[in-house]
C-alpha cells in the first residue's frame, strides 16, 4: 500500500511564501480535501504533487520511493484542472485515451480503453463529439475519464466543481465519491467549499496562508475545530472575546463556563466560539442554568429549513439557528430573551491580541 | 445597437472611394488601344491573353511575382515561429531581442530599408539575385506571422499544457499534439499576410534586385516613367483577386475579428 | 502530527531543464541581426563614405554629404537649402495625409465595430485586400481618375460645372491655388492630388490601427451616456473621442512615419518643385543623380526623422496616459 507522504514541504515564488512546512501523509486509497479560501497554498501544494511545481524545500514520498525531483510527465498522477483543460482540437475519445496515444499505443486498443471509461463515467456513445458540443457537466465527467485513463497512483483535482452551476455541483459530488470509491484510488481534491469537502472527504486538510491548520475526519475538524480559524471556516460561528479566570472565562459582564480543553493562565486572551445551531434561546431567565447572556431579537430570517434568530447581545451580535423540526416559542423582532450557551458546546481558543479580529 | 442613417451614409461613401480607383483600374484593362482610358475604349480581352500568355515580359515577372511571395511568406513563417514560441515561453531579454529585431525593419519606412539592403547585398554579392529577394522580403513581413502566431499562443489556455505534462507528454511531445495543432489556423494567416504584403511590395525589391529581375509590380514600377498601360490594370485585377482569396480564406478558416484585435468576447 | 524541522531536509535537486534552445536562439539572433539590423548599420557608415564617380562608393569618414544636405554642396560660398526643402515637403504631405486618413477612418471604424460579426469580417477582408494593394495600382486608378482626358475634369467639364464656375467668375480662383489650366480643370500635378492619394493610401491602415481599441469599447459606457441624456453627437465626443484618444494619436503617428517613406505617389502627382526626400534619395540611390553616400545620409535623416517622431510620440502618449 504505497501511501503519498509530505514532508516539511515549503515553496516560495521569490519572497512570497505560498507553503509554509506541511506534513502530510495521503492514506492509500483514501480521499483527502484541501480545504481553505483562494490564497492559501492549497492549489501550489497540488500541483507540487502532480511535479508541475518544485518545491523550494522537504520531500515527497510515493511509498519508499522519493519522488520530489521527478518531473510530471513521469509520475503522470492523473489531474483534473479547474476549466477541466480538455483539448479543442481532439474529440473526447481522443482527450481520454491521449496518455496512451503518446505512449504509442495501437488505435482499436486506444478507442476500447476510451469507451471503458465513457461507461464508467456514464457518457456512453459520446466518443466521437467535439469538445465544444458538450455542457459544463459533460465536461468534468470527460476531464475524470481522461485523467483516469492512464491508471494513477494519485488522482488530483483542482476545483473541480468551481465551472459547474450550483445543482449540478451537489449531484456530482455524491457521483465522484461513489466512483473513487469504487476505483479506490489515491485521491487529493482541491476545494474551498466547505460543504464539498465534508460531502466527499476521508480527510480535511484545512489550509490558511500556506500552513496546514487542521488535520482530520469532516467531523473533527466540524466539532472540534482546532482554532478560531477552522472554526470560522468550516460551518458558522459566532464569536466572543474575552479572558481566562480561574477555571472560567470573562466575556464583558459575564462568567461563562466551558470544557477544559487546555490550561489558560489567568487573564489571558481567548476567542470563544459557538454553533448557531448550538445556542438556545431559553425559555425563562434560570440563573441556576448558567451561561446565560441577556439579548434582544432584531431581526428573524425563517428560510422554511431553517429559522435564523438575529440577537443583539451586550458582548455584540449573534445568531441563533433553529432546525424546522425543533420546537421554538412565537418570537418577535424587539423581544427580549436570555441566550444560553450550554458549555460543552463552547470551543475555546487562546486570542492572538496583536492580530486584530 | 442599431446604425444611424448618418452612420450608414458615411459607411457607404467611404466604400464608394474605397473602390471607385479599384473599379476604374479594372475596367481600363478592357481598352482596346495602348492608353489608360475610362470609360474604356473599344473593350477587347486581349490584354488578358498580353498578361498571362504573349507577352513573356509580364509571364516571367508573374512567375518571379508568385516564387518570391510564395517562398519569403515560407521563410517569414520559418523565422517568427521559433521567435513567437520564446516569446511565449518566457519573455527573456534574447527573445524581446529577437522580436524587437524582427519588428525594426516594419516600423521604419520602407525606402531606407530597401537601400540598405542594396547596399548589404552589393557588399556581401548577393545582389540582383532571386534568393537574396527572398530573403529580404522574408526579413521585412516577418513581423506579420510573429504577431498572428504570437495570438495564437496566447489562446492556448497554459492549464493545457500542464495537463498533457500530467497524462505523460515531454515538453517535445506537448509541442507536436498541443501547441502546433492549436496554432494552425494563426500559422496560415501569418503566411497569407506575408504572402499578399510581399506579392505586392516593389520598393525594397527595387533596390535588391538590382534590375536583373523583376516582379510585376517592379516592372509596372520601372516603366512608370512612361505610363500606365492597360495590360498592367490586367496585373492590378490578378493582385486584387489574389489579396481578396487569401484573406477570405483566413476569414474562413480563422477569426478575422480576432486576430485584428477585437475582444472575442463580445457580439 | 509531527513536526520535523524544515532544515534537517535535504533541498530537493531542481528539476533539470535542458536548454538546447541557447544556441539556437543565439543562431537566430544573428541571422536576424544580419537581415534586419546590418543593412541600416550599411546605410550609416556608407553615409561617412567616399564618393567614387560612376555608380561607386569607398569606405571613409567625412561630413561632406551631411554638410550638402544641410547647408549645400557649395558651401561656405553659397548656402543652399533645397533639401531640407525636401524634408519639409516629407513632413508636410506625411502630415495632412495621416491627419485626413485617421480623421476619416475614426467615424468608419467607430459605426465598423458596431456591425454584426459577420459584416465586420466581411469588411475586413475587404479593408486588408485594399491595405495590401501595391502603392503602383493605387496610383495607376488615382491617375485615370484624375487624368483631363477621362477622369473627373472631364466629368466636371461634360456636366457643365466648369463652364458655370467660369460664369461665375470663380474659375480664376482654382488657377491660383494650382488645380486648373486656363481652359480646364487639373489635377494632376497639385498637392490636392498628391494628398487625396496619399490618404487612401493609408485610410485602410488605419481603420485596422483604430480597430482593436474602437471594438473593446464596452458598448455599456455608450449606453450610460444615453440614458444620462447624451445625443449621439455627444456621446461620440464626451465618451468614444476621450477613451481611443492614445490610439488615435498613435495610429496618425505610425501613418505619418509610413507615409515619409512614399515614392510613387509623390513621383506621379506632386509638381517636381514639390518632391519629397524619398524621390532624391532614390535619384541618388539608383536614378538619375547617383550618388551613393549622399543617398545613404538622406536615408540616415529620414530615419532619424522617423525616430524622433515615433520617440516624441511615446513620451506625449505617456504623459497624456499618466495625466
Amino acid at each position: 500500500m504505497a501511501d503519498l507522504v509530505m514532508k516539511a514541504i515549503r515553496k516560495d515564488f521569490g519572497s512570497f511564501r505560498a507553503v509554509d512546512n506541511i506534513n502530510l501523509t495521503f492514506a492509500h486509497g483514501k480521499l483527502t480535501a484541501l480545504l481553505g479560501p483562494s490564497g492559501c497554498g492549497k492549489t501550489t501544494l497540488l500541483r507540487m504533487i502532480a511535479g508541475l511545481e518544485t518545491p523550494t524545500r522537504g520531500q515527497l514520498m510515493l511509498g519508499d520511493q522519493e519522488i520530489t525531483a521527478k518531473p510530471a510527465h513521469q509520475r503522470k498522477f492523473g489531474m483534473v484542472f479547474q476549466n477541466f483543460a480538455l483539448f479543442p482540437h481532439l474529440s473526447v475519445a481522443e482527450n481520454i485515451a491521449y496518455s496512451l496515444a503518446i505512449e504509442g499505443v495501437a488505435k482499436a486498443r486506444r478507442r476500447a480503453r476510451a469507451d471503458e471509461l465513457l461507461e464508467l463515467v456514464q457518457l456512453v456513445g459520446y466518443g466521437d463529439r467535439r469538445i465544444g458540443e458538450l455542457s459544463g457537466g459533460q465536461r468534468q465527467r470527460v476531464a475524470i475519464a481522461r485523467a483516469l485513463a492512464q491508471e494513477p497512483s494519485v488522482f488530483l483535482l483542482d476545483e473541480p466543481m468551481s465551472a459547474l452551476d450550483a445543482k449540478l455541483r451537489e449531484d456530482m459530488q455524491v457521483e465522484l465519491r461513489l466512483l473513487q470509491q469504487r476505483v479506490g484510488i489515491t485521491t487529493i481534491v482541491v476545494t474551498h467549499d466547505q460543504r464539498e469537502a465534508m460531502t466527499m472527504a476521508d480527510q480535511i486538510v484545512v489550509m490558511s496562508k500556506g500552513r496546514a491548520e487542521q488535520v482530520g475526519t469532516p467531523q473533527e475538524i466540524y466539532s472540534r475545530p482546532a482554532n478560531s480559524f477552522v472554526a470560522s471556516f468550516i460551518g458558522k460561528a459566532n464569536f466572543l472575546a474575552g479572558e481566562a479566570q480561574g477555571g472560567r472565562f470573562r466575556v464583558g459582564d459575564y462568567l461563562l463556563q466551558a470544557p477544559e480543553s487546555r490550561q489558560f493562565t489567568n487573564n489571558s486572551p481567548v476567542t470563544i466560539a459557538v454553533r448557531p445551531e448550538n445556542a438556545v434561546i431559553a425559555e425563562t431567565e434560570n440563573a441556576a442554568l448558567g451561561n446565560n447572556i441577556p439579548a434582544e431579537i432584531t431581526f428573524i430570517r425563517d428560510v422554511g429549513s431553517t429559522r435564523d434568530i438575529y440577537l443583539k447581545t451586550p458582548v455584540g451580535e449573534m445568531i441563533v439557528e433553529y432546525g424546522a423540526g425543533e420546537t421554538l416559542r412565537p418570537l418577535s423582532v424587539g423581544e427580549k430573551v436570555p441566550l444560553h450557551l450550554p458549555p460543552e458546546k463552547l470551543h475555546v481558543f487562546p486570542r492572538d491580541v496583536e492580530a486584530a479580529g | 445597437m442599431r446604425i444611424s442613417l448618418f452612420g450608414r451614409l458615411f459607411m457607404g461613401l467611404s466604400a464608394v472611394m474605397l473602390m471607385l480607383p479599384i473599379l476604374v483600374v479594372a475596367a481600363s484593362a478592357l481598352n482596346g488601344g495602348r492608353s489608360m482610358l475610362f470609360p474604356p475604349q473599344d473593350p477587347t480581352l486581349t490584354r488578358f491573353s498580353e498578361f498571362f500568355i504573349s507577352e513573356p515580359i509580364w509571364r516571367t515577372a508573374l512567375g518571379n511575382s508568385v516564387i518570391v511571395a510564395l517562398s519569403s511568406a515560407a521563410i517569414a513563417v520559418l523565422f517568427a515561429w521559433p521567435a513567437a514560441y520564446f516569446l511565449w515561453k518566457r519573455a527573456t531579454g534574447l527573445s524581446k531581442a529577437i522580436a524587437g529585431l524582427m519588428a525594426l525593419p516594419f516600423a521604419v519606412p520602407p525606402i531606407v530599408f530597401g537601400v540598405g539592403l542594396g547596399f548589404m547585398w552589393s557588399f556581401l554579392g548577393g545582389l540582383g539575385s532571386l534568393w537574396a529577394g527572398i530573403l529580404s522580403h522574408g526579413a521585412l513581413f516577418a513581423a506579420l506571422p510573429l504577431v498572428t502566431i504570437s495570438i495564437g499562443l496566447q489562446s492556448i489556455d497554459r492549464a493545457h499544457l500542464d495537463a498533457a505534462a500530467t497524462m505523460g507528454a515531454t515538453e517535445g511531445v506537448t509541442f507536436r499534439t498541443i501547441i502546433l495543432p492549436q496554432t494552425i489556423p494563426y500559422t496560415i494567416s501569418g503566411f497569407f499576410f506575408a504572402m499578399v504584403l510581399s506579392f505586392n511590395e516593389f520598393i525594397v525589391m527595387f533596390f535588391v534586385s538590382s534590375s536583373s529581375y523583376a516582379t510585376v509590380t517592379l516592372q509596372i514600377f520601372n516603366s512608370l516613367r512612361n505610363g500606365f498601360t492597360p495590360t498592367m490594370a490586367v496585373g492590378a485585377i490578378t493582385f486584387i483577386f489574389v489579396s481578396v482569396a487569401a484573406f477570405s480564406l483566413v476569414a474562413r478558416y480563422g477569426d478575422l475579428p480576432r486576430l485584428m484585435g477585437a475582444d472575442q468576447s463580445r457580439n | 502530527m509531527s513536526l520535523s524541522t524544515a532544515e534537517d531536509l535535504p533541498t530537493p535537486a531542481p528539476i533539470v531543464v535542458r536548454e538546447p534552445s541557447l544556441w539556437f536562439k543565439l543562431g537566430l539572433v544573428a541571422l536576424l541581426a544580419l537581415l534586419c539590423l546590418v543593412p541600416f548599420l550599411f546605410v550609416l557608415t556608407i553615409s561617412f563614405g567616399h564618393k567614387i564617380e560612376g555608380a561607386g562608393w569607398a569606405f571613409g569618414f567625412e561630413f561632406s554629404h551631411y554638410k550638402r544636405f544641410f547647408l549645400g554642396a557649395t558651401w561656405p560660398e553659397t548656402f543652399q537649402s533645397l533639401y531640407i526643402q525636401r524634408l519639409g515637403y516629407s513632413l508636410f504631405f506625411a502630415a495632412i495625409g495621416a491627419v485626413i486618413a485617421v480623421a476619416l477612418a475614426f467615424p468608419f471604424t467607430y459605426f465598423l465595430t458596431r456591425m454584426s460579426r459577420r459584416a465586420q469580417t466581411v469588411w475586413l477582408v475587404v479593408l486588408l485586400s485594399s491595405l495590401s494593394l501595391s502603392e503602383v495600382f493605387i496610383v495607376m486608378g488615382w491617375d485615370i481618375l484624375l487624368s483631363a482626358r477621362s477622369g473627373l475634369p472631364a466629368l466636371l467639364d461634360g456636366i457643365g460645372f466648369t463652364d458655370l464656375m467660369k460664369d461665375l467668375g470663380w474659375f480664376q480662383w482654382f488657377r491660383d491655388v494650382g488645380l486648373a489650366s486656363p481652359r480646364a480643370f487639373k489635377f494632376k500635378t497639385s498637392g490636392f492630388a498628391t494628398v487625396l492619394c496619399m490618404a487612401y493610401l493609408v485610410w485602410p491602415y488605419a481603420v485596422i490601427l483604430l480597430y482593436p481599441a474602437l471594438s473593446r469599447l464596452d458598448p455599456a459606457l455608450v449606453e450610460a451616456a444615453r440614458t444620462m441624456g447624451a445625443r449621439p453627437g455627444q456621446v461620440v465626443r464626451t465618451v468614444v473621442l476621450p477613451s481611443v484618444r492614445l490610439p488615435l494619436f498613435g495610429s496618425t503617428l505610425l501613418l505619418f512615419v509610413f507615409l515619409l517613406g512614399t515614392y510613387v505617389t509623390i513621383s506621379v502627382f506632386a509638381d517636381p518643385s514639390q518632391h519629397t526626400l524619398a524621390v532624391s534619395i532614390y535619384d541618388s540611390v539608383r536614378g538619375s543623380t547617383l550618388n551613393a553616400p549622399f543617398g545613404a545620409a538622406q536615408s540616415v535623416i529620414l530615419l532619424i526623422t522617423a525616430g524622433l517622431f515615433l520617440i516624441a510620440g511615446q513620451k506625449l502618449s505617456k504623459a497624456g496616459g499618466t495625466a
